[in-house]
């Protein structure tokens, strides 16, 4: 196991030093003089030259991108061109609400994904089941944005529920939640398909196994087979949901656009329009950071979880 | 169970249909901008009303609908080729091919959700081919991965090997014995990225990041229609409908042939 650890770190940090590699020089490759750009456009060729020195755009591309990476070790992601703050001091004064909307939209995902898929997988063939099925295949077949249009519609148009757009940071935690639950539980619904989906496959495929049909000759409970199978069957499931969480980190973009709320998303899509690509660079990494992380985690969870795999 | 994939059909061909002769067949303009009729309700002359500007969705949606397909097929089908390619190039052999495309891949696959196809997209610049290279390129590990663990266990098999001790050269096993092999799961999984794209495609273009405007995508359609969400919601429903029934046929059909290719996930 230590030795199957080892090996896959390695592997992590190659894949992760391409992936800085391919964000950093990819950046490059924009359209636009970032050292025109913040010493301004009436700047005299002397000023952008010193501008360039200073941002230490002068030197050679390898020189600068090894001088990300000492950067990176020591947590400095750079400066905005635009802003003139540290990289990180502007994405922590968005992440507040990127982070409890992504936490809300994952708690409601996993709790109806798992709710569904145990109550379709343990009554394969009955309404329920059809039910859930139909709503896999739907929820995976429209766009978040449009979801969100929908919910906006019924629930705050319509019912009058909940608050139309927009976020009050200042105010206390229930108001704010208000705020979040359509966003969260539009990155929630399509989510929630795929891992009912998944999880109704996996309990099904139990349902053969030798020691259900044991559990039931010897007249335990519809439950309580249930409960063995679940427990069985779940850490099937951990890989996809390190997945969704993934595809959360990109969701959010979408829903606070819709929902109009101040977090990473609107942050990442200004700095895309503003070509304040030190912003880009730094959130683009902080995802995949998190994103490898959590599907790692995953894996060593499923493999603590289910005896069977073991890693070598 | 049987029926839903039918269903699929009939409905994808249904959407072919319209994005094909629609443009031709109704009588509207999808760019010709009418200020006397901005948001106009459906009506028999505009059956899914006006947009911002007074043109007519309907004639958007149809236009939209062939290039959103158009989009989406064309770059499923660039990543089928790129990840059919590498993953018979590689065969998961441990080759330095083989280590170098799985490497990219997997560095590759380390972006969450469609974080890659919005980067490639903003380095590239918004239009249709750009949209259909980054969506493409966003794919091509899934394929990749599939191609390779197919070929892999497939190479591993006795009646390859017999075929090699027979004098078979790798040129002519690849196509001869491999590839048939893979031909039902690439379906499978190219009907339902097919999908995807389709939805990361309207996303896209939702941003402001896909297709420039005025051509109309179905991203573009729903993107005009949501400042007047609240007063005129049929002009945000219509295109969504169209949308999400595309992709749900699209679902359909690559659960049908995940079920007729292989009978265990059933």
């Amino acid at each position: 196991m230590l030795r199957y650890l080892l090996s896959q770190s390695a592997s992590l940090l190659i894949t992760m030093l391409l992936v800085i590699a391919m964000v950093f020089f990819g950046m490059r490759l924009l359209p636009g003089d970032p050292a025109q750009i913040r010493a301004g456009l009436d700047a005299t060729p002397q000023q952008v030259e010193s501008t360039r020195r200073a941002l230490g755009l002068d030197r050679p591309l390898a020189g600068q991108f090894v001088a990300y990476l000492g950067g990176l070790l020591q947590g400095d992601l750079g400066r905005s061109w635009r802003q003139n703050q540290p990289v990180t001091v502007i994405i922590a004064s968005r992440l507040p609400v990127t982070l409890l909307l992504a936490g809300c939209a994952y708690l409601l995902s996993l709790l109806l994904g798992f709710g569904l898929g145990i109550l379709a997988g343990s009554l394969p063939g009955s309404g329920w089941d059809r039910l859930v099925r139909g709503y896999t295949t739907v929820g995976l077949s429209f766009p978040e944005f449009w979801i969100a249009f929908l919910l906006i519609l019924v629930f705050s148009v319509n019912l009058g529920w909940f608050p139309l757009l927009g976020y009050p940071a200042d105010a206390p935690l229930p108001t704010r939640l208000m705020h979040l639950a359509l966003p969260a539980l539009t990155l929630a619904l399509p989510r929630s398909a795929q891992l009912a989906r998944l999880t109704r496959a996996l309990l099904i495929g139990e349902r053969t196994a030798d020691y259900v049909r044991t559990a039931r000759s010897k007249g335990l409970s519809v439950l309580a087979v249930t409960r063995h199978i679940t427990v069985n069957t779940l850490p099937g499931t951990f890989p996809l949901a390190a997945l969704e969480l993934g595809g959360l980190l990109t969701g959010v973009i979408i829903a606070e656009q819709v929902f109009s709320l101040p977090g990473l998303g609107q942050l990442l899509l200004g700095a895309i329009g503003a070509r304040d690509y030190a912003i880009v660079q730094g959130i683009t990494l902080l995802a995949i950071l998190v994103f490898t992380a959590v599907n790692w985690l995953a894996d060593l969870a499923q493999a603590a979880a289910d005896p069977r795999i073991r890693y070598s | 169970m049987r029926r839903l994939p039918w269903l699929g059909i009939g409905l994808l061909l249904l959407m072919a249909l319209a994005a094909a002769l629609g443009p031709e067949l109704w009588s509207q303009d999808a760019y010709r901008q009418n200020y006397a009729r901005l948001y106009a309700a459906p009506s028999p002359e505009n059956p899914l009303g006006t947009d911002n500007l007074g043109r007519d969705v309907l004639a958007r949606v149809l236009l939209g609908g062939r290039i959103s397909l158009g989009i989406a097929l064309a770059a499923t089908l660039g990543a089928l080729a790129l990840g059919l390619v590498g993953g018979l190039v590689s065969g998961g052999r441990g080759s330095v091919a083989d280590l170098v495309l799985t490497r990219l891949s997997d560095a590759l696959l380390a972006f969450p959700g469609f974080l890659l196809v919005l980067l490639v997209v903003v380095i590239l610049g918004n239009g249709a081919l750009q949209t259909i290279a980054a969506l493409a390129i966003s794919g091509t590990p899934l394929f990749f991965r599939l191609t390779r663990g197919y070929a892999r266990s497939i190479l591993a098999t006795e009646y390859v090997t017999a075929a090699a001790a027979l004098g078979a050269t790798r040129a002519r096993i690849l196509p001869r014995h491999v590839l048939p092999n893979l031909f039902g799961p690439l379906l499978v999984q190219a009907a339902s990225v097919c999908a995807a794209f389709l939805l990361v495609e309207a996303s896209l273009s939702f941003l402001g990041l896909g297709v420039a405007p005025p051509t109309p995508t179905w991203g573009n359609v729903l993107q005009d229609a949501r400042a007047m969400l609240t007063r005129q919601p049929w002009a945000a429903l219509g295109p969504g409908l169209v949308l999400g029934i595309t992709a749900l046929g699209l679902q359909l059909v690559s659960d049908g042939l995940r079920d007729r290719f292989d009978p265990r996930a059933r």
